[in-house]
């Protein structure tokens, strides 16, 4: 029985594992709830179970995508936990829905901090860009690859091993300021690559181009493609304005239209 | 650590980044490299963080092709060392940015005129993926899967994955030849204006780092002054009045004049982790953050 238990933890972690990876990288979308169901249907033993929850789950989450960056509720521990669950007590898949989103979002919460925390390894990818080193810059993207595999695997096989209610009891022990705290920071951390970008970008001529792009977003909350646009019939502007400045002769074009 | 840097910069400044030590333009990369990228190109995410978020797995994506147009070292270096700044674009839509510079490298292109397209291309595609992908195909498959799915038929799953990946593949191998070719044709065109170009690209690209500092840094403060009987909401009734977003705004500058008074970007990490977790401490007159 015991053994039973551990094979189909196992499977259902290496299955975790694979849509972690999918859900950020190759994106066969394999991760959805809508296929979660029937892989764990298949593993568990009840294929139509996994399928009907699956699909319900499925719909919770087709709202929830990760719009300019926002991460959403983590959407394959939401289908293999709700699926699990569904399976493994039986119950309808309304209640297989109430258990996976709180589960989803603490694992969101932790995603966050993983980005958090790759923020440094950055470092260690520039030095080897200065070095031309390419095979550092592989290890470093096969290194994350290898680390949300880890990370949903671990995810994945604590609360199917043990049971849904020990893995509760650890996210609680955390103080909540701590984790809230690193989202905080998670959410400032963009504000460094900007600014390297601009220590690079920014000249006097074009500070101006930076307020507008910046206020059109405040105030007017313009999507960034309408800012571009605008960014592009100013450049072109500018750009035929230079050409035509030195190169007509009483404004008959230079090189014919 | 204090010396390394030092050289570092030193070293910066005796090699210019526009300067090509093999200028020369043959074609290098094949359709079949090409392809490749496109496969690479899956792991866009892979170390994913929120410094620079998919620039890591930008550069993997296109090491291919970089090794293959840049065979000077020196050369190959400050290519790779221009491709891990900031990136963040939609994983599909990546494809035709890569093509676009994949031809731009391959012309020997003034570094500062890529870097400002690579810049400029990054938060519209982004916007047009999402409306695109997340907004319309998804939700279209997801209904047709769970259609099935409800009434306990795999075979929605199958659909569901089928449908998707015809049109996510299609269109990833179809941008990445288009860039590629249109960026090869666009820039033979536009050869003798390249100093004009780069302007303008600058002009685009800063027009938009303004706008993706607003969109992507989220900082605000929770903090409720009690002043007698009086209750200021620090966010809403002070700092929203003089500017939306003026926080955003004033941390990327401040981080903007560190970078230049020559503070590592890992301390600047540091500083930010300290500034979110004593944000969220809950101090009696409430949190910070």
């Amino acid at each position: 029985m015991d053994n039973h238990v551990l094979l189909q933890a196992l499977l259902v972690a290496i299955w975790a594992g694979i849509a972690g990876i999918d859900l950020f990288n190759g994106l066969f979308h394999i991760h959805r709830p809508i296929v979660t169901g029937v892989i764990l249907g298949l593993i568990l033993g009840d294929l139509k179970t996994g399928v009907i929850t699956g699909a319900a789950i499925e719909l919770v989450w087709a709202g929830m995508v990760p719009l300019a960056g926002a991460q959403p509720p983590n959407v394959v521990i939401g289908g293999i936990i709700g699926t699990s669950f569904a399976i493994l007590t039986g119950q309808e898949p309304k209640v297989a829905i109430g258990i996976a989103v709180p589960f989803a979002v603490a694992v969101q919460a932790c995603i966050t901090l993983m980005f958090t925390a790759f923020s440094p390894v950055m470092h260690k990818a520039d030095q080897y860009a200065q070095e031309a080193n390419t095979k550092g810059i592989e290890r470093i993207n096969y290194l994350g690859i290898l680390t949300l595999f880890v990370f949903y695997f671990v995810i994945a096989f604590l609360p199917i091993y043990f049971g849904a209610d020990a893995a509760k009891g650890v996210v609680e022990v955390l103080p909540k300021w701590l984790i809230s705290g690193l989202g905080a920071a998670g959410g400032m951390m963009a504000a460094i690559g900007f600014a390297m970008l601009l220590k690079i970008m920014l000249k006097k001529q074009y500070v101006a181009f930076l307020i507008v792009g910046f206020i059109l977003v405040t105030y007017m909350n313009m999507p960034v493609i309408a800012v571009a646009l605008i960014g592009i019939a100013i450049a072109l502007y500018d750009f035929f304005k230079a050409t035509t400045g030195d190169g007509s002769v009483r404004g008959v074009p230079k090189r014919g239209i | 650590m204090e010396s390394k840097q030092v050289v570092e910069t030193t070293i910066n400044h005796t090699s210019s980044p526009d300067y090509y030590q093999n200028g020369a333009t043959n074609q290098a990369v094949t359709k079949k490299d090409l392809n490749k990228m496109v496969w690479r190109s899956l792991l866009l995410q892979a170390s994913f963080n929120y410094e620079r978020m998919q620039a890591a797995g930008w550069l993997y994506s296109i090491l291919p092709g970089l090794k293959k147009i840049h065979k000077n070292k020196h050369d190959l270096s400050e290519s790779m060392k221009s491709h891990m700044e900031f990136f963040n674009t939609h994983p599909f839509l990546v494809n035709i940015i890569m093509g676009i510079v994949l031809a731009m490298e391959e012309k020997k292109q003034n570094r500062n005129t890529i870097r400002a397209i690579r810049v400029a291309m990054m938060g519209p595609l982004g916007g047009i993926g999402d409306a695109l992908f997340w907004l319309t195909l998804l939700p279209i498959c997801v209904g047709i899967g769970a259609s099935l799915g409800q009434d306990g038929n795999p075979m929605g799953a199958v659909i569901f994955l089928l449908i998707f990946n015809a049109v996510h593949f299609s269109l990833r191998f179809g941008l990445m030849h288009y860039g590629y070719s249109a960026g090869t044709n666009a820039i033979s065109s536009l050869k003798e204006n390249t100093k004009k170009v780069a302007h303008a690209a600058s002009i685009v690209g800063l027009t938009v780092v303004g706008a993706l500092i607003a969109s992507f840094v989220k900082l605000e403060s929770s903090l409720v002054i009690h002043a007698g009987q009086a209750k200021i909401a620090l966010q809403k009734d002070l700092l929203d009045k003089v500017m939306p977003n003026l926080l955003p705004l004033a941390y990327t500058l401040l981080m903007y004049y560190l970078l230049k008074k020559g503070f590592s970007p890992v301390k600047l990490i540091i500083i930010t982790v300290i500034i979110g977790i004593i944000g969220k401490i809950p101090f009696p007159f409430g949190t910070i953050l």
